[in-house]
């Protein structure tokens, strides 16, 4: 059993797996529907990391516990006065833990890329139970984490998918943009990323021009869909000539831009639904455009999709037109909270990690690496 | 608990009455099943987030009326017009609250989410009680949503349908995603003014190309590091989207031997270390997604605020929460950047 952590970015989050199963898994903004600041939670505000990394990792902890399932009741047993102490005092808790750590082999933490002060309080707790508890850290990297996404079981060990190296991965959020092809068990290979803006942070910035606020992805993604995902105003589709598989958003945005300074105030308002279809289409088609590109260059044809934008059903849709246009398989995250940020894909490439005895040798030297790449 | 079928002749007028009375009552809606209660009594919410388990500090929706719409909620002309082409629609809308609902509907910071559902049988309600009504979902918070009534009383509790004093049955309602919440609260953050920084020397430059952008940044930067500073160098930049912010950190960073810059805008901060150069790391932020003062705090700016270091502030005029102190630490460099035309840029440095 692995226990992982991950804070790169949005969300505190915690898990704990074997292989292929998490058998628990709490993100910080689940357990408590967490929305104090009303609306959307400002973007740092939520990576307070520091103040609920010990809630969540307890809650985890907790969480395995409880579950009625034959895998995980067998250990809950096996923990001596294990489900007693879920429900007694805190004062428990610290045998509580002794107890949970004792199935432990190791700590899993992403180390990047992300935000370095978000970064540093996961690698911190990591060291420290490590050194409390005499475990080994394996680092992972938070893309990695996206890559493995699709093969994430639940604790019954489903959905029971299969790896067919190798794989053509579209990794999609609000701040990363990649296109990998996943050779083999921790092989990667990029062969195109975004220059400048992700996608997902594209699409949030055309929400705010429309006055739609923050974060935009899902409001453009509504807004669209009630105009039956059209495209309008043809926005152009950046560096879709050029041979490369790289992307480039910032063109976009530009004519984006200049396309609204030009519009009547009234007329912006009134077409905001049709604005909003034909920017993510602009974007959408720009993704799917690089991919095929993608699959003539490598031969690869099975496909997936990652990654926080993927939770978009429209780009799906398209993504599984692309798969059925070549007779290839395409996946997308096994769950639907495996989309965003989450523990539980790290631990999960953390078990492939273990497998190879791939643990940090230098702890004490272990650091965050905020601009990482695979 | 008593049913009634939505298609009931006077079902408007009976949920109405249960409404009046403090009930909480289960009825359908454009997404999922609802739960409502009159918003502007105390003790009808009281019993509504008693029912959800709902944990303290988590806004509930309000249904409203054109009619009241504007009574309930802070709008500004801009936001009116968007407003009226959004709905009636899968959509909820966060503004500042008036505090014309019940104050445990709203959020820590004063805000309520408004939903005008494009459903009649809601719009006719709300039309016949003149006054805004919970627009939660039927679940137990953390339990998924229901598009049926057999599947929500499946999962409650006898004690919790007790609770109910009214459902209204409209069958298999069908399977919408429950509303898209839409967040028009302005930021609330100290943009930097003109007046607040005094500079001996301004430079104007014209870019005609990224290309051109990016020499620029690389000559400034040049310029800048044969001067003996003793500070961190931070560039404050200033500019509209799409304008080469991000283009113009690219530069210095090539300046510097650094390939792979990337928009930090999701991330918030980036940072590169630097060999065989005067400067040790380039730190690269940006502001655009900041909107409270006190997300501040876990950037923990200061320590990078050191001798050697190179800050990039890309919506830098955002700053002005901590100007004071990026002023007392480094050597502010303050860009402004804004379109000639779609292809050239007006480059302002001061320093």
């Amino acid at each position: 059993m692995i226990l992982s952590i991950d804070t790169s970015c949005d969300e505190t989050a915690a898990a704990v797996v074997l292989g292929r199963r998490v058998l628990s898994n709490v993100v910080y903004s689940q357990v408590l529907l967490h929305q104090k600041w009303g609306g959307v939670v400002p973007s740092i505000a939520k990576r307070a990391h520091e103040e609920r990394i010990d809630f969540v990792i307890n809650a985890t902890i907790k969480k395995i516990l409880s579950q009625k399932n034959l895998f995980t009741s067998k250990l809950a047993s096996r923990l001596s006065s294990g489900s007693v102490a879920i429900r007694s005092s805190s004062s428990d808790e610290g045998s509580l833990h002794r107890n949970f750590f004792d199935y432990i082999e190791a700590i899993a933490v992403t180390v990047g890329p992300g935000l370095a002060p978000a970064l540093e309080v996961g690698i911190k707790k990591a060291k420290e139970l490590a050194e409390k508890f005499n475990k080994k850290i394996i680092s992972v990297n938070h893309l990695e984490g996206h890559i493995y996404s699709p093969f994430v079981q639940n604790s019954k060990g489903n959905p029971k998918i299969d790896f067919h190296f190798p794989y053509l991965v579209l990794t999609v959020s609000g701040g990363h943009t990649s296109l990998v092809i996943f050779e083999d068990h921790l092989k990667y290979k990029v062969i195109g990323e975004t220059i400048d803006d992700a996608a997902g942070e594209a699409l949030d910035k055309a929400a705010k021009l429309l006055g739609l606020g923050y974060p935009g992805g899902p409001v453009i993604e509504r807004l669209a869909k009630e105009v039956d995902n059209r495209d309008f105003y043809h926005f152009p589709r950046p560096m879709v000539s050029s041979d490369n598989l790289n992307f480039s958003f910032s063109g976009l945005k530009t004519s984006f831009y200049y396309f609204l300074k030009k519009m009547d105030e009234k007329e912006k308002l009134k077409k905001i639904k049709e604005l909003a279809s034909s920017f993510q289409q602009a974007v959408f088609e720009t993704l799917i455009i690089k991919t095929e590109k993608a699959i003539k260059k490598t031969g690869i044809k099975n496909l997936a999709l990652v990654g926080g934008v993927s939770a978009n059903f429209y780009l799906r849709k398209l993504f599984r037109n692309l798969a059925k246009k070549y007779n290839g398989q395409v996946l997308f995250p096994s769950f639907k909270y495996l989309c965003g940020d989450n523990a539980a894909m790290i631990g999960v490439v953390a078990s492939f990690k273990a497998q190879k005895n791939l643990f940090v040798s230098d702890i004490k030297n272990f650091d965050r690496i905020p601009r990482m790449s695979l | 608990m008593k049913i009634i079928k939505l298609d009931d002749k006077n079902v408007i007028e009976k949920t109405v009455e249960v409404l009046q009375q403090g009930g909480l009552v289960v009825f359908p809606s454009d997404t999922v099943y609802g739960l409502l209660v009159d918003a502007s009594n105390e003790k009808a919410v009281k019993k509504l987030i008693a029912f959800k388990n709902r944990p303290p500090g988590k806004p509930i929706s309000v249904f409203s009326d054109w009619d009241f719409l504007y009574d309930l909620v802070l709008v500004s002309e801009k936001q009116k017009e968007l407003l009226k082409n959004l709905l009636p629609g899968p959509f909820t809308v966060v503004l500042k609250s008036k505090g014309k609902v019940c104050p445990l509907l709203e959020s820590e910071k004063k805000t309520l989410g408004v939903r005008i559902p494009d459903y009649q049988p809601v719009n006719q309600l709300i039309k016949k009680i003149k006054k805004p009504v919970t627009a939660t979902s039927a679940n137990l918070s953390g339990k998924s949503p229901h598009y049926s009534i057999e599947s929500l009383l499946k999962q409650l509790p006898e004690s919790k349908k007790k609770l109910i004093d009214l459902i209204v049955d409209a069958g298999k309602l069908k399977r919408n995603k429950p509303s898209t919440v839409i967040d028009l609260v302005e930021e609330n953050i100290k943009i930097l003014r003109q007046g607040d920084i005094v500079f001996t020397q301004v430079d104007t430059y014209l870019s005609r190309s990224e290309k051109g952008t990016k020499k620029i940044a690389q000559f400034i930067l040049g310029k800048l590091l044969k001067k003996h500073v003793k500070k961190p160098l931070i560039f404050i930049i200033e500019g509209d989207l799409g304008v080469g912010k991000t283009v113009f950190v690219k530069g210095m960073g090539e300046f510097l031997g650094i390939k792979g810059i990337v928009s930090p805008t999701f991330v918030v901060m980036y940072e590169y270390e630097v060999e065989k150069s005067k400067v040790d790391k380039l730190i690269h932020l940006d502001l655009y997604n900041v909107e409270e003062k006190e997300e501040f705090e876990y950037l923990k700016i200061e320590k990078y605020l050191v001798p050697g270091n190179l800050l990039a502030i890309e919506w830098g005029e955002k700053v002005g929460e901590i100007f004071d102190l990026l002023k007392e630490k480094g050597e502010i460099v303050y860009v402004k950047m804004s379109y000639e035309n779609e292809k050239e840029r007006v480059i302002e440095v001061s320093f």
